[in-house]
């Protein structure tokens, strides 16, 4: 990498930058700032002219357990999202990347995107009909196995982490294929020459080279899903409520978008917290 | 394991897992051939749902629209985010670490929060609504996707190839187009593609952004959930799946985009 | 027909601009005014066009007229939002006189204070219905005559009502005998859901997942509005809706105008023709909710259940219609009810 010395560069790099964040700026930041400003106020200011600023919003998070709960239980599912779709989906990418060749890889690599080029909730609304009792599935597994088998899977945590890991698996693949396959073949040959084993070559090669793929991946998977709530809303019945509901409650059901952005922006700060923690630790895992 | 046995088991995997990815769209497709309207089962094979689309002209113009505007986010968001990861993998610069936090926002507050703050912007700023303020909000929102996947192919980027080349006499523009720019492209596409599926399942910024009358799909199925859809909703995104599946291949055939080995 | 086409042409004429207009409807998508039988009549007789945008929440609906003037000619409010639309400057008071068909609109409606702002109609009641419970008929042999059916642990895990604050309270409210819009024993209703919470299968959210639930058999009973009843009923469900001894919710929609709509001879040419009892009795026969109109009432098929059932005096004696809830009562509910989800 280049230090920025010479007043090219500078030009150089504005010109790649700006664009994007600029677009981002008009877009998301300035819009998103108005709402951490109303996140503070005990009013929106067209609706009443006696607003004032006030904590209380993000007190509201603290006095209340059950933001606190739901938060909780919002991370965990996060994590649990995460790491499903790390382990189910970092072998994918590794056998797209290193077992398959020629034109079936191009194939591949479509068709794992292709299916999120339709309505998510069409999908989870399919989902329902292979998770319900008397679905998709058990008639599938009955028919298979020679013991009758009842589920139960709709309406449980397992059918939102289900539903969540299928709408975010292409993410962890296509990531973690994109570093994967940018490592050079001469250096898992040498080692294996020099008479690595294949679980050696996988631990101290693919796997720290293909590491910023993969935590792209990981990160696209976890921070959408703490916020979800459509997923477990559709698939997870009594036990889907979540803190996405929450938020989405302070919008649609009542009209109080100063609390609704102050639970968001609380939102913003765990899961930037939480990047936070975890990317010493990670970046240790590398060396 | 034997040495031949690992790399089976591998595919075996690999499929059963695009098995799992293509699980619910196959029911959709089903779905949109049973004659139900409430996927009762057992299946009842009819074309109902597709003739009853067929005639629907909110549908078929809301689908496509959505394409379009799909297709110009993924390439304006394509083509800004691939610059913008150039740029931040290339430079050291001050603040360079506050860039990239700054993409969680957006990916991070629900969507419903950030469209219901660009409606209120939008107004106070005047660009007001319709397909271009849609166009605009749809590639803010893919733009941290794209920037995230490009950055994680550049990673892995040699920088002494670049200044090999600069060495030898190519001028910038020469380097990116020649060294660079191929050495991302599975990113770049694999951002594209991310791209596409964040606009065509956009659906809060559509439905605050466009004018009446000119929904986009999503809006037109979301907005479906309270009175109940029919299955020409399933219907309408067999057919796109269809068509989208047999574009891809006949790009394979053309184009090479996952990387050489 | 005739009269309809008549009452159609009158009010197009009469209208100021008589050329055709476009008009802007803002509705729940699927919820009479966006289906063929409803536009295509009314553009051919007018030669106006009509298009539709949706929402989907009403606080969704209210942000849209709030962010969007001049955007839209006809709205539909639910009654307990008519008032605060109207405060906010949102809707303008509409001339009945443009309505030849609004003489069939009983008092009880029209005169609603809901409706009639200080003398102005700044809503025309357009359709009512109940929100109470229905049974699967497939596994149900005999509806039940209480409310207390939710609660019964026979039907553990086969229960559902709806996810939403302010209907879970009001039900809550029918089931400890209190009144739907002053309840005094919250903590009544708080324990009442809390015991309702372990016999539910899941929350609903939409007539699809109803629907859906029901012809599957995962449902034996579960909250419904009486017009998707109908609806359900209609498309070959095997369901039965049921108004128990308790009492049911009672609920009005009505169509308003915004106050910046420029087109507003047109909206009320509209609003006219979703009055009249030609359209309802079409609406009738997709499903619809029943008709605030007494005349349209009157030509319903007997057997229809908005006139049989709906229809009934001893029936409607045990409806509450809702009023307004103010919106810290609605965030208290909300905030009860949140607690309450979280303890799953």
């Amino acid at each position: 990498m280049t230090e920025l010395t010479a007043s090219a560069d500078r030009r150089r790099l504005f010109a790649l930058l700006s664009p994007a964040y600029l677009w981002l700026t008009l877009a998301v930041f300035l819009p998103l700032s108005a709402m951490l400003f109303f996140s503070f106020l005990t009013d929106l200011p067209q609706d009443n002219p006696d607003w004032s600023a006030t904590f209380d919003n993000y007190a509201r998070f603290l006095t209340n357990p059950t933001y606190a709960i739901l938060m909780w239980k919002s991370v965990k599912l996060g994590l649990m999202v995460t790491l499903g779709c790390v382990l189910i989906g970092y072998p994918c990418a590794l056998v797209l990347a290193r077992t398959i060749k020629g034109r079936a890889r191009e194939t591949l690599f479509l068709l794992v995107i292709l299916p999120f080029w339709s309505n998510s909730l069409v999908r989870i609304f399919s989902w329902a009909i292979v998770l319900r009792g008397n679905g998709m599935l058990e008639h599938a597994l009955n028919w298979l196995l020679p013991f009758e088998l009842r589920l139960e899977l709709m309406f449980t945590t397992h059918a939102v982490v289900i539903g969540l890991i299928h709408s975010y698996l292409p993410y962890v693949i296509l990531t973690s294929y994109l570093a994967l396959q940018a490592i050079d073949d001469d250096l898992v040959d040498a080692a294996r020459s020099m008479g690595a084993s294949k679980l050696t070559i996988l631990r101290r090669i693919l796997l720290p080279l293909s590491l910023p793929g993969l935590l792209a991946g990981a990160v696209l998977v976890f921070v959408p899903v703490v916020g979800s709530f459509m997923e477990p809303r559709i698939l997870g019945g009594r036990m889907g409520t979540y803190y996405g509901t929450l938020i989405e409650d302070q919008f649609v059901s009542v009209y109080n978008w100063p609390l609704g952005a102050a639970l968001s922006f609380t939102l913003l700060a765990v899961v930037l917290l939480i990047l936070a923690c975890a990317s010493p630790i990670l970046g240790k895992a590398r060396t | 394991m034997s040495r031949s046995l690992l790399p089976l088991i591998g595919k075996l995997w690999l499929f059963a897992i695009l098995f799992f990815l293509y699980a619910p769209i196959l029911v959709m497709a089903a779905m949109s051939f049973n004659a139900s309207p409430f996927y009762q089962l057992p299946f009842e094979l009819s074309t109902r749902w597709y003739q009853q689309m067929a005639g629907n002209g909110q549908i078929l113009s809301a689908a496509l629209r959505s394409v379009g505007i799909a297709m110009v986010t993924t390439l304006v968001a394509t083509a800004l985010g691939t610059a913008a990861s150039i740029g931040l993998f290339r430079y050291d610069f001050a603040g360079k670490k506050v860039l990239m936090v700054l993409l969680f926002p957006p990916i991070a507050i629900p969507w419903l929060i950030t469209g219901t703050a660009m409606l209120i912007f939008f107004f106070a700023i005047g660009i007001g609504r319709g397909t271009p303020a849609v166009i605009i909000g749809h590639v803010a929102l893919a733009l941290p996707y794209v920037i995230v996947t490009v950055t994680a192919r550049l990673s892995s980027f040699d920088i002494t190839l670049e200044e090999a080349a600069r060495s030898m006499g190519a001028n910038s523009w020469t380097v990116l187009r020649r060294v660079t720019l191929p050495w991302i492209a599975p990113g770049v596409v694999a951002g594209g593609l991310f791209a596409f599926a964040v606009s065509f399942d956009q659906f809060v910024v559509s439905y605050f952004l466009s004018e009446p009358g000119d929904s986009t799909l999503p809006v037109l199925i979301y907005t479906a959930i309270r009175k109940g859809f029919t299955p020409e909703i399933n219907a309408i995104s067999t057919i796109i799946i269809a068509v989208s599946m047999l574009i891809m291949f006949l790009a394979t055939r053309y184009s090479r985009f996952a990387g050489d080995r | 027909m005739k009269t309809f086409l008549l009452s159609l042409s009158v009010a197009a004429l009469s209208a100021t601009g008589a050329l055709a207009d476009e008009i802007r409807v803002l509705n729940w998508q699927g919820y009479g005014t966006d289906q063929d039988f409803a536009t295509k009549p009314f553009e051919e007789a007018t030669g106006h066009t009509v298009v539709h945008e949706y929402f989907n929440s009403e606080q969704e609906m209210l942000t849209k007229l709030r962010t969007n003037p001049g955007a839209y000619d006809v709205v539909m409010i639910n009654a307990t939002f008519t008032e605060q639309a109207a405060a906010e400057g949102l809707i303008a008071p509409i001339d009945t006189a443009a309505l030849p068909n609004f003489d069939g609109i009983p008092a009880k409606f029209a005169d609603d204070p809901m409706q009639k702002i200080d003398g102005a109609q700044y809503g025309v009641p357009w359709t009512w219905g109940l929100t109470s419970f229905a049974i699967n008929a497939q596994s149900v042999d005999e509806a039940p005559s209480s409310i207390e059916a939710l609660w019964d642990p026979k039907y553990e895990g086969h229960v559902s009502i709806r996810d939403d604050a302010i209907e879970a309270m009001q039900i809550g409210a029918l089931a400890t005998g209190q009144d739907i819009n002053d309840i005094k024993d919250i903590e009544a209703v708080k324990d009442k859901l809390a015991a309702l919470l372990p016999n539910l299968l899941t929350f609903w959210g939409s007539e699809n997942d109803w629907n859906q639930s029901m012809a599957s058999g995962q449902l034996d009973i579960a909250t419904y509005w009486s017009g998707s009843a109908v609806r359900s009923i209609a498309q070959g469900l095997e369901i039965e809706f049921v108004i128990p001894e308790e009492g049911a919710i009672g609920w009005l929609d009505a169509l308003s105008i915004p106050a910046t709509s420029e087109h507003k001879a047109a909206g009320e040419a509209f609003i006219n023709w979703m009055i009249d009892p030609e359209f309802y009795v079409a609406w009738d026969k997709a499903g619809s909710p029943a008709p605030a109109n007494a005349k349209a009432a009157a030509a319903l098929p007997e057997e229809a259940f908005n006139r049989r059932v709906l229809g009934d005096p001893e029936v409607l004696a045990r409806v509450q219609f809702q009023v307004p809830v103010e919106d810290a009562t609605k965030e208290q509910y909300l905030e009860i009810w949140q607690t309450l989800k979280a303890r799953q």
